[in-house]
């Protein structure tokens, strides 16, 4: 089995430990966490396309969260740390709602039915009033201290959501080199051959659905305290949280182990400042740059940028060693550019049958 | 007189206007290799189809083992003995050979250190441990063909639906990789082939069973069944392309 | 009795317009085997056509269909040349990121052109009732209905009667053997396009006598086409058809006696049960659900 690059999981993790010392601005610190709930999400969106599926439901396990924390808490007096804990497990029962009928359904017509699904709670989001709030929202009160999650400054938040990362991440290699993470990646290649072999493939789905959701929630759960309030057009933002999840996952490239972390890294803060620079009469401005850089990325970059990395790396390792195959050390998968448009190929061949 | 290990009585599948099986019965017992040959469009693949799971018959039946299968799952199937290779070879991506054995073989046991093993102990039985940390994607042709079966195998079936696995090798790799197939027959698998390459068919099978137009036009020895005019006639009459 | 009927009414009208999207959005996956997930906001672009020409240059919204329709033709025509084509032999993961960027970007393009606020085009003539047998139907929605229904069966027409009909049919049945006899696939995928991006923006006209324009709108409507699209079966156009006007119907009777908040949710979970009561969908049982993924 390969080894686990131990370097590139200390360094990082070390930097990121030591970063808010050096960090005295209150934004750059706020750009951090923002960084590190996306990477999380994207983590967690990442591990369904482990079995090569793409959800865009996401938003729906954010926002179901988001809010279960912040009724129980505001409305039911429950401490948000077990709110948390409930965020996982209801945004986890969300995700049957998609699963039972709907993972039947291949590719394409999945991933958009999850993406009527996220609108669909966000208009029941609205209407359920009496649970919800409607669209006025629930704001978490702001008492501090540790036990409510609730601080002055940011350096604590960080630190929380650095925990949560690092944790999703751990989560994330362990199924990556599980039992459920091999028959993932064979799903992604082959249903029909893996079903031939005796794996059972709906269940299989299912399962990276429901942790990948479970994840997704505790994020949404800790946003909601992080930012003090919820709302449904921004909890249940499909543009937000599903799509941009997705967007980072493609950019660092989808199913590696490395890619989503990547990704997000260099996309948050390329948002949020996009953000901030088109706002007001170019409003809308920054979602079209979204939305052409994904059209051109795809068209350029399938693998993403772990993939070029990679690609880069290997030319250079042959030139040092004559021929053997060097691999970046942070790349737990095998696969090259060349191979996998060969094996999408036929992949999009059988689908044209 | 022995319980065949696998009874198909008559079945019979339909697609749209096309009657891809039009009612084929066999018998294959213990330790037995059928080939199963015949033009373009005859329907085999078809019929594979059925009896791994893909499709359900229309009508007829299916009995495995002693068990009436015509209703289950592609994986409840091959969990309980009916493996299956397929036409277009797809070894899963991103992983070595040794990891795409070991997906079956997780399939009955998590431990991913113990399958891991076991990998290495089948691919070594089948003479080709060294490909055992080789990347599907270096593999060639042949190579992915006897990985393939030794996915398969994996599964600890019964019986193995071999379905083409000469296609797309030359002379010389088909005689490398034909031994593979006695050598699961051996291991005390029943076999099912279809080939195309009729005279590689002859020398391992034990009968022959030639489909045409989705129905049974000749059966039995092989010598006796290739020189059946009806056979000739129905090669003849067809295209040859693949 | 005489509410439900008008109501039923009402969604009928409506479903002709959702039929004429479905139609268009089966057509595209039919031939170019790609789920157009802009397709609602080619609606909505041409929704947003039309109210521009009424509200800058007082173009009666049913006049303009001469304009809206051949531009959005020409649009359907650049999309596939310069976005879809090339992505023609790729995953179809990498091609649901193609047509969902394209629908990002089209919606935060409607944002920043005509800002987020409602735009509606208040036709007069649309908007009076026409009285028949004791039920009350807007013009707009009747004329939405009648037009929808004459190109949806215009279509049938040209797949069915039509040599450019039949060869679109022939991409659809097998691609490969069509490009082997020697048919110009890529211009027939040109024309696939075409038809079905301007039958979205002709829809988008049809519609805003009565439905205002806003950027997520198109959200919407390709939620309702695929709903249609797969209950009815992909590839049978008359099953987009008849999916088409009963979701129009479910959902304006949702809208009327449980809440018009949730006419989506109640199109949504309609769609969930009739999945897993009969996985083939409703018209499904063609091999060509196996595409879909329901057995």
């Amino acid at each position: 089995m390969k080894k686990l690059s131990l370097p590139w999981i200390i360094i990082p993790t070390a930097v990121a430990l030591v970063l808010p010392l050096f960090m005295r601005d209150q934004y750059f610190l706020h750009i951090s966490v923002l960084i590190l709930i996306y990477t999380g999400v994207t983590v967690a969106w990442n591990i369904m396309s482990f079995g090569g599926v793409l959800s865009l439901g996401h938003a729906a396990f954010f926002g179901i969260g988001a809010y279960t924390v912040s009724i129980l808490y505001v409305d039911y007096g429950v401490n948000p740390w077990l709110g948390i804990l409930a965020a996982i497990i209801f945004a986890a029962i969300g995700s049957l709602v998609l699963a039972i009928p709907l993972l039947r359904l291949r590719g394409p017509f999945f991933t958009l039915a999850t993406l009527a699904y996220v609108e669909v709670l966000r208009l029941l989001a609205i209407w359920a009033v009496p649970v919800t709030h409607g669209s006025v929202g629930i704001t978490t009160p702001p008492t501090q201290g540790l036990a409510y999650i609730s601080f002055e400054s940011r350096q604590p938040y960080y630190y929380i959501a650095l925990g949560f990362t690092l944790a999703a991440i751990a989560i994330s290699i362990w199924i990556y080199r599980s039992k459920l993470g091999f028959h993932l990646r064979a799903v992604a290649t082959d249903e029909d051959a893996v079903r031939a072999l005796g794996v059972r493939t709906s269940r299989v789905k299912l399962g990276s659905l429901l942790i990948s959701a479970g994840m997704t929630g505790a994020f949404g759960a800790f946003a909601a305290l992080y930012f003090f309030v919820v709302e449904p057009d921004t909890q249940f933002s499909a543009t937000l949280y599903s799509i941009q999840p997705a967007l980072n996952g493609i950019i660092g490239g989808m199913g590696t182990l490395a890619g989503p972390i990547v990704g997000a890294i260099i996309m948050t803060p390329l948002g949020e400042w996009l953000r901030v620079t088109f706002s007001g009469a170019s409003q809308g401005v920054n979602f079209m740059i979204y939305g052409a850089v994904l059209i051109v990325i795809v068209r350029l970059m399938p693998g993403g940028l772990v993939e070029g990395f990679r690609a880069i790396a290997r030319r250079v390792g042959r030139g040092a060693h004559g021929g053997s195959r060097a691999k970046r050390p942070a790349s737990r998968t095998h696969g090259e550019p060349e191979d996998s448009t060969q094996a999408e190929n036929a992949d999009a061949t059988k689908e044209g049958k | 007189m022995e319980t065949p290990l696998l009874s198909v009585d008559n079945v019979t599948k339909r697609f749209g206007g096309i009657q891809a099986v039009g009612g084929v019965s066999l018998e294959l017992g213990h330790q037995e290799i059928i080939g199963i040959i015949g033009p373009n469009g005859a329907g085999k693949t078809s019929f594979f189809n059925l009896l791994s799971g893909m499709f359900i018959p229309d009508s007829g039946k299916v009995i495995f083992d002693g068990k009436d299968i015509t209703g289950t799952d592609p994986a409840s199937r091959a969990r309980m003995g009916v493996g299956r290779t397929f036409q277009i070879v797809r070894p899963f991506k991103g992983m070595n050979v040794a990891e795409n054995v070991m997906v079956p073989l997780l399939v009955n046991d998590s431990s991913v250190s113990k399958a891991h093993r076991k990998a290495l102990d089948l691919l070594g039985e089948l003479g080709i441990s060294h490909l055992a940390e080789t990347p599907t994607e270096a593999l060639t042709l042949a190579q992915r063909k006897r990985v393939e079966v030794a996915r398969a195998l994996a599964t600890e079936p019964k019986l193995l639906l071999l379905d083409e696995v000469l296609a797309g090798l030359n002379s010389r790799e088909a005689v490398d990789v034909l031994p593979f197939v006695t050598t699961v027959r051996d291991r005390g698998v029943s076999i099912l082939m279809i080939e195309h390459i009729v005279s590689a068919v002859m020398e391992v099978s034990d009968r022959m069973l030639v489909l045409d137009h989705g129905k049974v036009l000749a059966e039995g020895d092989p010598q006796i069944v290739i020189k059946d005019p009806k056979v000739i006639e129905a090669y003849l009459g067809s295209d040859e392309e693949e | 009795m005489d509410y439900l009927l008008q109501t039923v009414v009402a969604g009928l009208m409506l479903g002709g317009v959702y039929a004429l999207v479905a139609v268009g959005l089966n057509l595209i996956f039919g031939v170019v085997k790609i789920i157009n997930f802009a397709h609602g906001e080619l609606v909505m672009a041409g929704m947003y056509l039309t109210w521009w020409l009424w509200s800058a240059w007082h173009m009666n919204p049913y006049v303009s269909l001469v304009i809206v329709t051949p531009v959005m033709f020409l649009a359907g025509i650049a999309i596939q040349k310069f976005i879809l084509s090339p992505m023609q032999n790729s995953s179809p993961t990498m091609k649901i990121f193609v047509t969902l960027g394209l629908s990002v970007f089209l919606q935060n393009l409607a944002l920043w052109m005509f800002g987020g606020q409602f735009r509606a085009v208040s036709f007069g003539w649309a908007e009076q009732n026409l009285r028949v047998l004791g039920i009350s139907v807007t013009y707009g929605r009747l004329t939405a209905f009648v037009v929808a229904l004459a190109l949806v069966l215009a279509l049938f027409y040209l797949m069915k009667r039509t040599l450019v009909g039949k060869v679109l049919n022939a991409l659809v049945e097998d691609r490969e053997t069509a490009g082997l006899i020697g048919i110009p696939v890529k211009k027939y995928y040109l024309a696939a396009m075409g038809i079905g991006i301007s039958l979205a923006g002709v829809a988008g006209t049809l519609i805003i006598p009565f439905q205002a324009a806003y950027p997520l709108v198109g959200a919407h409507f390709t939620l309702l086409a695929f709903v249609v699209v797969v209950l009815g079966g992909l590839g049978n156009m008359a099953g987009s058809l008849i999916g088409g006007l009963i979701l129009g119907i479910v959902e304006t009777l949702a809208g009327t006696y449980i809440d018009p908040a949730l006419q989506q949710v109640a199109v949504f979970a309609v769609f969930i049960i009739v999945l897993i009561l009969r996985p083939q969908g409703i018209f499904g049982g063609s091999a060509r659900n196996a595409e879909v993924g329901l057995k």
